[in-house]
């Protein structure tokens, strides 16, 4: 592989690492700021018993930042990729499930506050981040960044 | 050299297998820690379980519950006696709604709440309503009418299905 070819996978590497770092920070923030109307999010999603809301409610902003985080800064990339393409696969399905029933929710991606009901357009940018993790794992678990993923 | 290579290659695959697995119990534990230890100390702590049952979301805290039959919203509604305000988005209302229902979307219900309330007194009765058992619109809908200080609301659960299967006077979009 070229050098220039070489700097151009970095460069991609690194961008989509920052970008999906920020989102996952943005979309932590507010509900950990506001865990009641996030608990009402996960409620209104009507997939998990009522036993596990609150406690989903309280830790999943947690993990959503320490993910963030991780990207931002380069650290235990393996784990954090895989939780990511998880959630992310996670939250689609949800998503899917809910309009493919006809239940109209707020979708609580970035903000806990209504006024943001799930849509094609939600589940789209979904897969958008999607590809992009997607894309991390290949990296991370291909063997072109692995002195830098570890 | 092949065996070679494909010994070094499953051997660096299994670790990277196994420093996964590690990464991610760390990262839950973690995640876990901090959310349930930050939860114990803040002011709006959320209880680690709550009654989530429909029943309890019927109810208002004060004991009243919020849940009103069809025969007595039927009876409302031909007495005149009620407002019926339909909580789905704009697009559903203009299909097909209970007739002469008023229409206040819970997503833009901060927007349209003055517009759509001006005419109604605080103790008038109120039925919200959408569509689905598992539809909560209509609950944050009639939850929001009582914080601002209407007495007397009421969900009409799956109202929207309820009405026209007993066939009771709708508004219809009229398709060409």
């Amino acid at each position: 592989m070229t050098n220039k070819r070489k700097n151009l996978s970095r460069f991609f590497y690194h961008s989509a690492r920052l970008i999906l770092g920020v989102i996952f920070i943005y979309a932590s923030y507010d509900k950990i700021l506001h865990p009641k109307a996030f608990a009402e999010v996960v409620y209104n999603y009507q997939i998990l018993p009522g036993g596990l809301i609150n406690v989903t409610a309280i830790f999943l902003p947690w993990l959503e930042i320490l993910m963030g985080v991780f990207l931002i800064v380069g650290v235990w990339m393996p784990g954090t990729i895989i939780w990511c393409n998880t959630l992310l696969v996670v939250y689609i399905g949800a998503l899917c499930f809910n309009l493919a029933r006809g239940v109209d929710v707020n979708c609580g991606c970035f903000s806990t506050t209504k006024g943001s009901s799930i849509s094609i357009e939600t589940i789209l940018w979904d897969v958008a981040f999607l590809t992009l993790s997607v894309y991390l794992f290949f990296v991370v678990f291909g063997s072109k960044f692995n002195e830098g993923s570890k | 050299m092949f065996i070679q290579f494909r010994e070094k290659t499953s051997k660096t695959l299994g670790q990277q297998f196994l420093q996964s697995v590690w990464q991610c119990c760390a990262m839950l534990l973690l995640a876990v820690f901090l959310g349930f230890s930050i939860n114990q100390f803040r002011d709006n702590r959320l209880p680690l379980f709550d009654d989530w049952s429909m029943e309890t979301r019927l109810t208002t805290p004060s004991g009243v519950r919020l849940e009103i039959s069809l025969i007595e919203a039927k009876n409302l509604f031909f007495q005149q006696a009620a407002v019926m305000i339909d909580a789905r988005p704009n697009d559903d209302y203009e299909k097909g709604h209970i007739k002469s229902a008023k229409s206040l979307p819970w997503h833009d219900v901060e927007q349209k709440f003055m517009e759509v309330t001006k005419d109604i007194s605080v103790d008038t009765p109120i039925i919200t309503y959408c569509d689905g058992e598992t539809c909560e619109l209509s609950h944050h809908l009639a939850n929001f009418l009582l914080d601002m200080g209407f007495t007397n609301v009421r969900i009409l659960v799956n109202g929207w299905t309820k009405w026209q299967h007993a066939d009771l006077p709708i508004d219809k979009e009229v398709s060409d």
